[in-house]
């Protein structure tokens, strides 16, 4: 058993815009074991995105820690340490973004985005320098000899390849993932995620791995987190998440996934309208006026974030008496 | 052209005037629509889909030469197949037939409103045009339609901005712009891209629901094969400009004939599905539409090219087995025939 590299706890985030306060993200706690993945996911809106950015410190949290193992065994809260320690410590905790195609300065060639980093944290000569961003240019797939040319000139696919070199440049141990794959085509996004995986492998990396699509969250993460309006509903290993949901949104998400086979005719549970506001969310449990299997406990009393079975959490009033369906029981119904 | 195709395109090229010369982005595109059918046409980025079902109405930018025919019977019955391709983009003709006989879904409904005007004002801009001239019937049957989308609250709906809208809402007043009119073929652009996977089940539910109350044709444009899988009774595959397989939907995903089909099919993960997995990914990117070498353009990413034939000859669409074709040297003279 690996041990935790990030502990997040209680991590809040409000923002507030004209005297509306919007609870970005409510209490959200999870552990990171050293090597895993964790995968988050929800719908637009529900919070991953800047509960991710909370992490790097890219915003201020309004209160929580990230209780972070450096790799010298000593746990420093991210969220707290002074600039000095920061600059020590960003290093090691980078960041992957959403759209290659945006995230990349177009006035800088492909060779100074991918050494920008080590040019800004240590000293190192021109060929020093030459042979880290060639070595990690090989590492990602890129062709070395185009490292002189700008973003435009390549593809979406190629794009996010100098994304994850500038990540992976300074040897971090832990990378955010936001939607990294999310911009590509299909073909694009399987090369890339094998190049994650691999990396993962050889750099014994930490992802936390931010996306709204299930199947490619269900296929590279070890656990997951169901994010809903800015609470997380449900957290546990891939397989309890994906086979045992115990949330009723983790549920009705897993069914609406759209799968690539036209024998299968799944039940599909019906959500009706769309995410409430989180300025003004709902009473009780935000996902009440949504939920099927809603009580009258559900909108009056905020359900408890508590452990079920191993290392398997759940915000949900009924999660001890529902029976609901994983996606491994729809397959073995419809015959498969 | 029979009598229960809809639309058949022949032979369309498209070429664009680019600065570095000319790009042939669409290559000899042929392709039939059936009355009521729903036929999926899947491709990555750039591989022409879009362009193909734009030059169907004539939207395409200027700098696009569409070449090929594109025959068209709409209903009613007064006039025979019309060639789509020969008409004026700013006539009467074509103006007739956008939005009343075909009409369109975007991929971004945050974009496809204009934020000058009430939601209820553009869609009456429609049924202004095609159905009647009377401005109240003309709400009447504007609401009616909103209602039949399932927006609640249609009336108070009708005279609210696109930005009071969520972008599921948005979607779904721009299917109820384009079926307002109950036209004869729609074509829908990857019209759930842009949205949550729950709110993406609700508008393909919502599709497939008025396709059977309205009986139109749908040309489904999309990447995502999971969709098709739901949505489509034929697909056909689309790569660098041409069509390279195209069969029932069941054919499509048991028995994909061409490389790239199967890479596709092969580089989505299925819920459920062993974790352990690689995931099978098809090698390099889509080369880009300028000076395409002879021979076929999937050549440099086939893992199962022949050397030879491949790299020489640009291979036709061709029947394998019934209704399935493709167009790969690997079948050639599989079927008896050349």
């Amino acid at each position: 058993m690996s041990e935790p590299i990030l502990d997040v706890k209680n991590i809040y985030k409000e923002f507030t815009s004209k005297g509306v306060c919007v609870k970005a993200v409510t209490d959200v706690s999870f552990t990171v074991n050293e090597g895993e993945t964790i995968g988050i996911v929800g719908e637009s809106g529900c919070g991953k995105t800047t509960l991710g950015r909370c992490i790097v410190r890219g915003i201020e949290a309004t209160s929580g820690s990230v209780m972070y193992r450096a790799a010298d065994g000593k746990v420093y809260d991210f969220l707290k340490i002074d600039n000095a320690q920061m600059k020590v410590m960003r290093k090691e905790i980078q960041m992957i973004f959403q759209d290659p195609f945006a995230s990349l300065d177009p006035r800088m060639t492909v060779y100074d985005i991918i050494s920008e980093p080590l040019r800004a944290n240590f000293r190192l000569s021109k060929d020093e320098l030459a042979d880290r961003v060639m070595d990690i240019a090989k590492k990602v797939g890129l062709n070395t000899s185009y490292l002189k040319r700008y973003p435009h000139a390549f593809s979406g696919g190629q794009r996010q390849r100098i994304g994850i070199a500038r990540a992976l440049v300074l040897m971090p141990r832990v990378i955010v993932c936001d939607e990294a794959v999310s911009a590509l085509d299909v073909s694009i996004r399987a090369q890339i995620i094998n190049l994650l995986k691999d990396l993962q492998n050889e750099l014994h990396l930490t992802y936390i791995f931010i996306s709204h699509d299930l199947s490619v969250v269900e296929h590279i993460s070890d656990k997951v987190g169901v994010m809903y309006l800015g609470k997380m509903a449900e957290y546990g290993t891939s397989a309890q998440i994906f086979g045992h949901p115990l949330h009723p949104y983790t549920e009705a998400l897993l069914s609406a996934v759209p799968v690539a086979d036209p024998d299968y005719k799944m039940d599909r549970i019906p959500l009706e309208g769309e995410i409430p506001n989180p300025a003004n969310p709902p009473s009780g449990c935000y996902f009440h006026e949504r939920c099927r299997y809603c009580a009258e406990e559900c909108s009056k009393k905020v359900p408890v974030y508590h452990e079920m079975g191993s290392s398997h959490f759940v915000a949900c009033h009924r999660a001890e008496e529902l029976k609901l369906r994983g996606f491994s029981q729809v397959l073995d119904e419809s015959g498969k | 052209m029979t009598d229960d195709t809809l639309l058949e395109i022949k032979d369309l090229h498209i070429d664009i005037a680019t600065d570095e010369g000319t790009l042939t982005a669409v290559r000899g595109v042929n392709l039939d629509i059936k009355k009521g059918e729903t036929l999926g046409l899947v491709g990555e980025s750039g591989c022409g889909k879009s362009l193909t079902s734009k030059a169907i109405l004539g939207i395409n930018t200027a700098n696009c030469k569409a070449s090929g025919s594109i025959m068209f019977r709409p209903s009613g019955g007064s006039t025979g197949p019309i060639d789509l391709l020969t008409l004026k983009a700013h006539g009467k003709e074509i103006r007739a037939i956008r939005g009343k006989h075909i009409s369109m879904i975007f991929q971004e409904p945050m974009i496809a409103f204009s934020p000058m005007y009430t939601i209820g004002n553009q869609i009456n801009e429609c049924t202004m045009l095609h159905i009647t001239k009377d401005k109240e019937q003309s709400k009447a049957i504007t609401i009616d339609m909103m209602k039949k989308v399932g927006i609640a609250n249609a009336e108070k709906r009708y005279d609210q901005y696109p930005h009071e809208f969520s972008g599921g809402m948005l979607q779904r007043s721009l299917i109820a712009m384009a079926l307002v009119c109950k036209p004869d073929l729609l074509i829908a652009d990857e019209p759930t891209t842009a949205l949550d996977v729950t709110i993406q089940a609700q508008i393909l539910e919502l599709m497939k629901n008025l396709h059977k109350e309205i009986g139109m044709s749908i040309l489904y444009i999309t990447h995502d094969l999971g969709t098709v899988a739901a949505m489509c009774d034929r697909v056909a595959v689309m790569y660098l400009g041409k069509i390279v397989e195209m069969a029932s939907v069941q054919d499509i995903f048991k028995s994909p004939a061409h490389p790239y089909t199967q890479g596709l099919i092969g580089s989505v993960h299925k819920l459920g599905g062993k974790k352990s997995e690689r995931l099978f990914s098809i090698e390099g990117t889509v080369p880009l539409a300028l000076n395409l070498p002879a021979g076929c353009g999937f050549y440099d990413r086939c893992t199962k090219h022949i050397e030879g034939t491949c790299n020489v000859k640009d291979p036709e669409l061709d029947v394998i087995t019934g209704t399935h074709c493709t167009s790969c040297w690997l079948y050639a003279g599989k079927n008896g025939g050349k």
